[in-house]
């Protein structure tokens, strides 16, 4: 009996000891002088043209030589496989010179009958190719080579921005697209591992070279590991497997910062918004009491009077967000409008505010002028702890205007689902993504006949007088020729919106990063992709 | 003479005088919470956004969560709801995984060939839709209370078929059993047969029911997901031991453990109660 | 005789209502899921577009279920489990390597689990006095989240997915073990024997263990069921590439042919547990 037991006893923890040797979370092994960061999913595709999730966005910012690029620190266009590029004064012609001796990663060489090629395949995909788009009538562009170092294209009519538009479209050997397996950029895809990893190597052909005149990337490699779990990402930046992370949630910035100090920065306002809206669609199905309140300017106003911001940056981001009262955000230096007047925090204000626009208390409950409690719920992600802590406090803030709000969570799918098909939600709390300073490449949202017109998308004709204006205002500012004439039309669209509240603005996130001691030659940016914009002068220390 | 069941062990006195003092502790755990839920000034919503994670206090016996609200109050509610809620979803599936073992065992071929081929394409069917479904049914401005109770009903209702596979077994094997065949031979009908399988399928039952109180608490969390269960600024136990997850949180404070070890205990006096005596 | 060959046709016929059944409730179920015609790229202007058209050619697919119900029976007749909505390739190409590592990781801690819980509940339940102490490791188990569990071997850097499925498979059987052993431990006939002296040991093998085999196979199924639900949770916070992780983006992604092909293997997994030892002589009782 007693042998038996100790005996069965010794097996359990022999069991769980050996148990105990599987280790958690493995990455594979790093090849020497290779850099590692994870990135969230798998790359839809792996050809540049088609890109169309942010993911292969950034394969194919590694990977894809392009004629121009947009530097994302200096906020400027600058000439790469093009030596140098001109406009036309008209906005309508744009020539190319490309640099000599040029090669793909296969060594063969690179002509402007490449380039012509790439570009006019981004035409010709059309739908297919995002990037196809911002050409605006990508059908009547034509490109056109006429000696082996120029390209030429026409355009119908003047894009703003145009330069902008040649940094999404990667260079490929002309009728042989290889999926980034041959490339003109500073990487060339190795090995795919679905759900597991994406491995670049070093194209050793690529043209650039630093200062000192070492051929460029420094490093032998990148390999981009699919992991959508920022506990593991944090465990493995500290194990020293990964070298950087970039969208770090304030909750675990907090944390590196308590156990590897140095390694994270707080990189100040990004350019995104968390912002909270009324559904004013008049064909959604909410009852008709309803629509009235959100579509009543006061009662907007009052909400964004009620919310305290600040509690909101502190307590939901821990400090790292700013209060935000515009769709521009500070780090936005050029378009960002200083003169701004947006209703601010003032509760006393508010309740006047309401009163005066028929609202009343029964108790502590707020009613409308026909009895109605006023009711109503928040519609958020699921799985973002900042969003659904904001919207918790606001909760708290709109409760003490009486007003009695319902906090759900939903997954993707479902939430865009009530978004954008059937309209069935009272009230949003999301943020929005800005890849591109340019006011310009925010359009989709501000036009009122677009679908992205989130707080009453696809009008026919412009619901409100105010709404009319903002359309004349953006349109203003993709015509306009004069800088200034822009940057007073986007101040103008500023300030409408800081007056009628269609989006409530609640913070800027902050951009959030660690950065590896033994990674050098980072120069972080605000714009994406943050850390890695400058990747082919990335190296760790002690590689050559 | 037809009993099977367990014999009188040593140390009865001993055992019930265990499971009486259980009993006693978990009905004071009960009125201890609801005394600090309804005791004047106590709020498990009020925001207190001075002091996150605050320390333990004499105003915060346990301190405060990430938005300032005491953990104490929070714990204790959710202690009365989650449970109330965990333990009736619990009770109704073993019931109903009883109910269809037992029905699926006593009946003919084919009607018993059916329940068990429905077991097993209930147990592969993807009901995570389910819920996605129940939640866009319901409006969005449904209270959290109620949006909590549909949850541990639907909970409920999903989570039987495992259980009942397995009862459908012990049935089989006490309807062949010595005892029972003899009492076939004895002229004993079947409805009076009945009432002697319930006791013997304890040993499936209760850890059915012990195991499903916990399941249920996390899979209401989880839920939250999908915008079901118990929602905000309704305290959710399950939301709490979910915090557990998550390493960040788990550097502000030690009190993030307190609700899982006040599970640990619950669950530990439900089974000393349960204990079959 | 006759009655042997039904008894033998009653399985693939078990095998095959099965399967039709669970291919129309995940259709049926993904269908009308919420999000099923939308993504999460349409509120992104640069991406809007692509979702949009992809959108649309799902609608006109999945307009009627009968269509989509008989275009999917036919192509699993002929081998052809679809294409991924999400990755847009061959579902058999996402399935195949993902199977080898679920098994595997099933497997390793279904046997591991059982190993811990059989020991311990032998330990538990084979007292002369069993404590309540023992059931506290495994109310530690059953009380802490999946994911919290794996949370802390991440933290830790002790464990891994294996570790994490084997323990929660052994706090759960431990649970219906411990009651079957001491149930059984408690008989007259074992009590007779353990008045005579003979081994602990030898009861347990000769004895106990047997009479308590039928309700073991049971328990295998459940331990089974147990298995996979833990699946997810695990494989996700782990970032095991299996089963469980694709099945967790397909159902964010509403991945309908992939979800259809998980949930078939799920279906075939559990029905053939159910078939487990045991089961023969009491389809032929039947």
């Amino acid at each position: 009996m007693h042998f038996t037991r100790r005996s069965v006893i010794c097996a359990a923890f022999m069991q769980v000891a050996v148990l105990g040797a599987y280790c958690a979370g493995q990455a594979a092994p790093r090849l020497p002088g290779e850099l590692v960061w994870a990135i969230g999913y798998d790359p839809k595709t792996f050809d540049p043209a088609k890109v169309d999730d942010i993911d292969a966005e950034t394969v194919r910012y590694l990977t894809g030589g392009v004629l121009l690029r947009f530097n994302r620190l200096t906020q400027k266009v600058e000439p790469r496989l093009a030596e140098s590029w001109s406009l036309s004064h008209d906005g309508k012609t744009i020539v190319f010179k490309l640099r000599a001796g040029l090669r793909f990663s296969d060594g063969s060489s690179l002509t402007s009958r490449d380039a012509a090629w790439s570009i006019r395949r981004v035409l010709l995909l059309g739908p297919d190719a995002p990037a196809a788009d911002e050409f605006v009538n990508p059908s009547a562009v034509t490109v056109e080579s006429p000696d082996s170092g120029t390209v030429i294209v026409h355009l119908p009519q003047r894009v703003i921005g145009i330069g902008k538009v040649f940094d999404e479209i990667a260079v490929e050997p002309a009728d042989r697209p290889s999926e980034g397996r041959i490339t003109s950029g500073p990487f060339v895809v190795a090995d795919y591992r679905r759900s597991q990893f994406v491995r670049l190597r070093r194209n050793p052909y690529y043209y650039e070279r630093d200062s000192a005149g070492a051929s460029l990337p420094y490093a032998t490699g990148v390999r981009l590991d699919i992991l959508n779990n920022t506990e593991q990402e944090t465990r493995l930046f500290l194990r020293g497997e990964y070298d950087l992370i970039d969208h770090l949630p304030p909750d675990y910035f907090e944390l590196l910062r308590k156990q590897a100090g140095s390694t994270v920065r707080d990189l100040g306002p990004s350019l995104n918004t968390e912002q909270m809206w009324f559904n004013q669609s008049p064909v959604s199905p909410l009852p008709a009491w309803e629509k009235a309140w959100f579509q009543n300017r006061a009662f907007r106003v009052a909400v964004s009077q009620a919310i305290h911001r600040d509690d909101l940056a502190r307590i939901a981001y821990f400090g790292h967000a700013t209060p935000a009262y515009s769709f521009i955000s500070p780090a936005n230096r050029l378009w960002y409008n200083r003169n701004l007047s947006a209703p601010r925090t003032d509760v006393a204000a508010a309740r006047s505010a309401l009163l005066r626009a028929g609202f009343r208390w029964s108790g502590s409950k707020l009613e409308d002028a026909a009895g109605h409690p006023v009711r109503f719920s928040i519609l958020t992600n699921a799985g973002n702890a900042a969003r659904q802590k904001m919207a918790t406090l606001i909760q708290q803030d709109l409760a003490a205007l009486g007003m009695e709000v319902n906090v759900v969570a939903l997954d993707f799918p479902a939430l865009i689902e009530r978004l954008m098909h059937t309209e069935d939600y009272e009230a949003c709390l999301l943020g929005l993504e800005n890849v591109d300073p340019e006011p310009n490449a925010m359009m989709n949202v501000w036009l009122s006949s677009s679908p992205n017109h989130q707080w009453n998308p696809s009008e026919k004709t412009p619901a409100t007088p105010w709404e009319a204006e903002v359309d004349r205002e953006m349109n203003r500012q993709a015509t306009s020729l004069n800088d200034s004439e822009r940057k007073q039309a986007v101040d103008r669209v500023q300030q409408i919106v800081a007056d009628q509240q269609p989006f409530i603005y609640l913070v800027y996130p902050n951009t959030l990063v660690a950065i590896s001691p033994r990674l050098q030659g980072v120069e972080p940016a605000v714009l994406e992709p943050e850390l890695v914009w400058n990747a082919e002068r990335l190296r760790l220390r002690g590689t050559q | 003479m037809f009993r099977n069941g367990p014999w009188p062990p040593a140390g009865m006195g001993t055992r019930m005088r265990f499971h009486r003092l259980a009993a006693w502790v978990l009905a004071g755990l009960t009125a201890v919470s609801l005394a600090i839920v309804i005791a004047p000034g106590a709020s498990y919503s009020r925001q207190d956004r001075e002091q996150l994670f605050a320390a333990a206090s004499p105003s915060h016996p346990a301190g405060t969560d990430a938005l300032g609200r005491d953990r104490l109050v929070r714990v204790a509610a959710a202690l009365l709801l989650s449970l109330a809620g965990a333990s009736a979803a619990a009770a109704l599936t073993t019931a109903g995984a009883a109910a269809v073992g037992a029905m699926a065992a006593f009946a003919t071929g084919a009607v018993r060939w059916t329940i068990m081929l429905l077991c097993d394409v209930f147990l592969a069917l993807p009901w995570l839709f389910l819920l996605m479904m129940v939640r866009s049914a319901l409006p969005l401005k449904t209270s959290p209370a109620r949006s909590a109770a549909i949850t541990f009903m639907v909970l409920a209702a999903l989570g039987w078929p495992a259980c009942a596979r397995a009862v459908y077994r012990g049935v089989l094997e006490l309807k062949n059993a010595d005892w029972m065949l003899q009492a076939r031979a004895a002229g004993l009908r079947r409805s009076q047969t009945l009432h002697h399988v319930v006791p013997n399928l304890l040993p499936l039952l209760l850890p059915q029911f012990l195991v499903s109180v916990p399941a249920f608490v996390i899979a209401e969390a989880n839920l939250g997901a999908l915008g079901l269960g118990i929602g905000e600024p309704l305290p959710s136990w399950g939301g709490m031991l979910l915090e557990l997850d998550n390493s960040a949180i788990l550097l502000q404070t030690r009190w993030v453990y307190f609700p899982v070890l006040l599970l640990i205990l619950v669950l530990l006096l439900v089974e000393a109660i349960m204990v079959e005596a | 005789m006759r009655k042997r060959v039904l008894a033998m046709m009653k399985w693939p016929a078990r095998m095959l209502s099965i399967l039709i059944l669970v291919m129309t409730g995940t259709t049926i179920l993904v269908r009308f899921a919420p999000g099923y015609l939308s993504d999460e790229r349409e509120m992104d202007p640069r991406y809007a577009q692509a979702a949009r058209i992809e959108l649309a050619e799902e609608t006109s697919r999945s307009h009627s279920l009968l269509q989509m119900l008989s275009t999917e029976v036919s192509g699993w007749s002929r081998g052809d489990l679809g294409r991924s909505r999400q990755f847009d390739i061959p579902v058999q190409e996402l399935i195949w390597p993902r199977l080898a590592v679920t098994g595997e990781l099933l497997l390793r801690s279904i046997v591991l689990g059982w190993m811990i819980a059989i020991s311990g509940s032998m330990v538990s339940g084979v007292g002369r006095n069993p404590s309540m102490l023992w059931q506290l490791p495994a109310t530690l188990l059953l009380a802490i989240p999946t994911a919290a569990m794996a949370t802390l071997c991440l933290l830790s850097g002790k464990g891994g997915p294996v570790l994490v499925m084997a323990l929660l498979i052994a706090a759960r059987d431990f649970k219906f073990l411990h009651r079957m052993l001491r149930k059984a431990w408690l008989e007259p006939h074992i009590l007779q024997a353990r008045a005579q002296g003979i081994a602990t040991s030898r009861l347990l093998v000769a004895h106990v263990l047997p009479s308590l085999a039928g309700q073991l196979a049971a328990l295998a199924s459940l331990s089974i069921v147990t298995a996979l639900s833990a699946l997810v949770p695990v494989e996700v916070i782990f970032n095991v590439p299996g089963l469980g992780q694709l099945a967790w983006n397909a159902a964010l992604n509403r991945d309908l042919p992939v979800l259809l092909a998980i949930t078939l293997i799920m279906a075939i997994a559990v029905t053939c547990s159910g078939m487990a030892p045991g089961r023969r002589p009491e389809w032929e009782r039947a």
